[in-house]
């Protein structure tokens, strides 16, 4: 895998993660099923995947955790968007409307 | 600030790693359970739900390990790991690891001990203060015989420095001191003296810590008499009186007034118990350059200045002492820095030890790349497996450098204790007071030192097996389980000749020395050595300057000695054979050379020393009791004396000095340091004037033992049971106030004559030994490993017809290759490195056959040794099964 292949898709992840939680705190659970509404089945989001980008975004500063009850009464850890969050997916949106419009043009100019 | 939020985070991780892992766990099981439970209330059981659940989630280690691997701090961690990683495979090795820390201890080790003397000798500053300020003053000749040395002064020259050169404040010392008997309330204790004058402990900046420094009133010649104690004599001997200085102490037989007590562990470069004014002038013991001088540098002066002063004040001096011993040479004088004139003897032999010392840590070197190309050749699966599993280049780089790291660590952290060990072993064998230093530390310097050495060792054969690295290619190393190993063999083959050139040239250069030892050693002493107790007494007291007291006590207690059993002959002498003599100017006052002025050895002597010492008579008498006073002063002159100044012509009844000294006999040459001939040898023969200790003059007797202490010889027929005992009883009973100083057979005079020789060859011989050893080692190293490497090929032979022997020989010839090649260039090497020896070998030249012959028999031998030993494991090879097993 080259860097910049690893990076668009970091960055993906990122920004579902950070989008969906622009309306509340979740649990990881919660995250990937929102995700995958969200996205309306078009990505599936793996614990592999989701777990390491939770603690690494935690660790960044963008959320904050804490332990609270599930609807079914069970000890989850709950994330939610920290203001330099908030900052962050406000950037990562820009910057991926950036990136959508211009790899729509250059397949419309290809086509 | 996000960097230092960062931080706490990696911090939280590292130390509170259990409750970050706790989180994680609880976190990751509560995502299984809401699995669990959508999964039940889809309508699943509940088991079937779990391991449903379970699948989802991937693995909750995998997921662990991933989410681990994000977290600030992950690469210290990974260190940890590395380390730990390291540290197993340091154990599962042990073999390995052993022959690295043992050769690592023990090259590190050599190493640190000889720096800990050149750092003593070298770095170190001297005890004082400001002692950079601190100088001595050497003599420079250039002519036809150039020298620069260390140059002792007379009392002109004194007198000159201390009026006219402003530059500096100077001191000098007595160069001879013999000790001095102090009478205390237990006895009369001999005790080591120094002879010093007024200015010395300000030059040095030793402050006494009661009382004062001596005056120049007390320091003129007959002034008032003074002394000065050591904290030590003064707490042992006077119990510590606070109120001493003022009280008066016999010493030599003579009220002393105490001026002064030093502060504790107060150092000079005497280190003596007490010291006493020098009381310096042009005549006596200032008419010959007999003084040491140490010079400090006053403020706002500079040694250039110093310098000029100190030419200009002695020009004269120079000139003089041009025309008399170097006709047409210049002289000029000049300052060092005091530390490097008290070491300057001892500096090229430190720094050619630390050369030997370096060449063993290149030689383990040698080994340890050896040793570690195997290693990295038998773990070359292991890294390919784990690189083609996706382990960087780096990562598998690092590790490796994190071993080496370890190895170095434990290697060295050994290698100090080896040194620590090695450098008291190698203090016990210097004679006392050999080194000019009050103690050899292991300091912060030294330790830094073993630490950096060991560090770099580790980067020298740790670089090799990394720079195998690159050649590994992945394919076609786990397509094939051959290993391309003739290259690295032949490596191996390059280092092990390499160790063995240098272990040739330490072989050689020890087998110099031994032959100069053996030849020193076999000197023919010109007496029989053997059966002889000497005793020393100071006989520099006032009752004792007068001649006939002084000849009654060698009357009386001869022949009281005389009377203990078994003693078969005493004498006394002032020196005895293998001990330097007093030199003297006499003139030749009938034949031939009549009035030339020569200068000789001279020793005053009682009837019977000759016959106690069995110094052939060669013609006409020795002394006897009918010498007197009062008849006609007469000389006894050795073999080289008659060789030197009578053509070996018989000098019998020739005469010497105004008095017309009769020369009434001739004895053969005993072995002594040279004095007045001006060689290197430590040993030699040299024109020896002999008087009756009963014609000694009073001025003569007074500064001689100043000087000097008279040895009491006594043969006895067999061993006596607590002889000194006895003697010191026969001397007490003629004066009980005269102690003997010490007892010493003539193998311990033999032994201090030629003590640089035995110390030059101890520590050589260690370190070509430990040289060998490391050489054999890594031949034995290279032969086992080709055994095993090479089992398959073995059986094949044998399985084809080939005896064992011949198999034996085969593998055993990779060995013997690299040990011819690593001797032919030894010896080439040691063409220009045994030159540089000359001038501590005595009795052999540089090229010596016998030396060289014994190289080569102890290479052989070893190399032997080594190559068998390891080749003795095919004798147990049985073809079948080996090629079986692969």
């Amino acid at each position: 895998m080259s860097p910049k292949q690893t990076n668009l898709l970091q960055g993906t992840l990122d920004l579902l993660i950070l989008n969906s939680l622009s309306t509340g705190e979740l649990h990881g659970l919660g995250i990937s099923r929102r995700i995958d509404q969200i996205t309306k089945g078009t990505f599936v989001v793996k614990p592999g995947s989701l777990f390491p980008a939770l603690h690494r975004m935690e660790e960044a500063g963008w959320l904050s955790a804490s332990w609270g009850e599930s609807e079914n009464n069970r000890r989850a850890k709950y994330y939610r968007l920290t203001k330099s969050g908030r900052a962050q997916l406000a950037v990562e949106t820009e910057q991926w409307n950036t990136i959508a419009v211009a790899i729509a043009n250059a397949l419309n100019a290809t086509a | 600030m996000k960097s230092f939020f960062l931080m706490c985070r990696a911090l939280k991780n590292l130390f509170k790693k259990e409750k970050v892992e706790r989180e994680l766990e609880s976190e990751l099981r509560a995502y299984v359970e809401m699995v669990t439970d959508e999964k039940v209330t889809a309508g699943a059981s509940a088991q079937e739900a779990r391991r449903a659940a379970l699948a989802d989630l991937g693995g909750i280690e995998q997921v662990k390990q991933a989410v681990r691997d994000h977290r600030a701090g992950s690469s210290i961690d990974r260190l940890w790991g590395d380390l730990r990683y390291g540290w197993r495979q340091l154990l599962r090795n042990p073999g390995f690891t052993a022959a690295v820390v043992v050769t690592l201890a023990l090259s590190v080790g050599v190493n640190t001990a000889i720096f800990s003397i050149v750092n003593a000798l070298i770095l170190k500053s001297l005890p004082y203060p400001e002692p950079d300020r601190l100088g001595t003053v050497f003599m420079r000749v250039q002519g036809s015989v150039s020298s620069d040395a260390f140059n002792d002064i007379d009392g002109e020259q004194w007198e000159l420095l201390r009026d006219e050169v402003p530059s500096v404040t100077g001191a000098i010392t007595g160069g001879l001191s013999s000790g001095v008997n102090l009478k205390a309330s237990a006895g009369v204790l001999f005790t080591h003296a120094g002879r010093i004058s007024a200015h010395y402990f300000d030059v040095l900046g030793v402050r006494p810590a009661l009382g004062r420094n001596f005056n120049e009133d007390e320091d003129r010649p007959l002034g008032p008499k003074a002394v000065i104690l050591s904290y030590e004599l003064w707490r042992n001997v006077f119990h510590g009186d606070t109120n001493i200085v003022g009280k008066s102490i016999q010493l030599k037989d003579e009220a002393h007034t105490v001026v002064g007590v030093l502060p504790e562990r107060a150092t000079t470069p005497l280190n003596a118990d007490i010291y006493t004014p020098l009381q310096p002038s042009r005549d006596g013991e200032g008419g010959g350059a007999n003084f040491d001088l140490i010079v400090r540098l006053r403020d706002g002066a500079t040694w250039q200045q110093a310098d000029a002063e100190i030419n200009r004040a002695w020009a004269n001096r120079a000139l003089r002492y041009s025309k008399q011993y170097h006709p047409g040479s210049k002289i000029s004088f000049h300052t060092i820095p005091l530390q490097k004139g008290e070491t300057v003897s001892l500096r090229p032999k430190a720094l050619t030890l630390m050369l030997a010392a370096g060449l063993i840590l290149l030689i383990a070197c040698g080994n340890l790349a050896g040793l570690t190309i195997v290693r990295t050749t038998r773990r070359t699966a292991e890294i390919a497996t784990r690189m083609a599993l996706g382990a960087s280049r780096w990562h598998v780089q690092r590790q490796l450098w994190i071993e080496n790291l370890l190895l170095a660590i434990i290697g060295g952290a050994f290698g100090i204790g080896v040194g620590f060990l090695a450098l008291r072993g190698l203090l016990s064998l210097l004679p006392a007071d050999y080194l000019p230093v009050s103690g050899v530390p292991m300091d912060g310097r030294v330790l830094a030192f073993a630490l950096i050495v060991s560090l770099l060792t580790s980067v020298l054969f740790g670089m090799l097996p990394v720079l195998t690295l690159r050649g590994i290619d992945l394919r076609s190393f786990l397509g094939s389980r051959t290993i391309a190993g003739a290259e690295r063999l032949r490596l191996r083959q390059v280092l092990i000749a390499g160790e063995v050139a240098l272990t040739v040239v330490l072989l050689a250069a020890t087998g110099l020395l031994i032959r100069t030892l053996i030849h020193l050693q076999t000197l023919p002493p010109g007496f029989n050595p053997n059966g002889v107790l000497t005793a020393k007494a100071s006989m520099d007291e006032a009752r004792y300057r007068n001649p006939a007291e002084f000849d009654r006590l060698m009357r009386e207690t001869r022949t009281a000695i005389e009377q203990i059993p078994g003693v078969q002959d005493v004498g006394v002498g002032l020196t005895v054979p293998y001990e330097r003599a007093l030199n003297n100017v006499t003139k030749i006052a009938s034949g031939p050379q009549t009035g030339e002025n020569i200068l000789t050895g001279e020793v005053y002597v009682t009837p019977g020393y000759f016959e106690t010492l069995q110094v052939p008579l060669l013609a006409g008498r020795s002394f006897n009791d009918s010498d007197q006073r009062s008849s006609h002063p007469v000389a006894v002159v050795n073999r080289s004396f008659i060789r030197k100044f009578f053509g070996g012509a018989n000098p019998v009844g020739q005469t010497l000095d105004k008095a017309g000294t009769t020369i009434i006999g001739v004895v053969e040459d005993v072995t002594l340091p040279p004095h007045v001939n001006s060689v290197n040898d430590p040993l030699g023969t040299e024109p020896t004037v002999y008087i009756p200790a009963s014609q000694a003059d009073a001025r003569f007797i007074s500064v001689v033992h100043v000087w000097f202490q008279p040895s009491w010889i006594v043969r006895t027929s067999g061993s006596i049971e607590g002889l000194p005992a006895q003697m010191q009883r026969a001397l007490s009973s003629i004066d009980p106030g005269l102690p003997f100083s010490g007892f010493y057979s003539m193998k311990d005079y033999q032994a201090k004559a030629i003590a640089t020789q035995r110390v030059e060859v101890a520590l050589l011989s260690a370190m070509a030994g430990l040289a060998l050893l490391l050489s054999a080692l890594g031949i034995f190293a290279l032969i086992a490993n080709i055994v095993v490497q090479r089992s398959r090929e073995i059986g094949i032979r044998i399985a084809l017809g080939a005896t064992v022997l011949q198999v034996m020989a085969n593998v055993a010839a990779t060995g013997v290759r690299s040990s011819a090649a690593g001797l032919a260039l030894g010896l080439l090497l040691c063409v220009g490195a045994l030159r540089t020896m000359r001038s501590v070998l005595f009795g052999v030249g540089v090229y010596d056959l016998p030396s060289i012959a014994g190289v080569v028999l102890v290479l052989f031998v070893v190399t032997a040794l080594a190559v068998v030993i390891p080749t003795l494991r095919i004798t147990g090879t049985d073809p079948a099964s080996t090629l079986r097993e692969q």
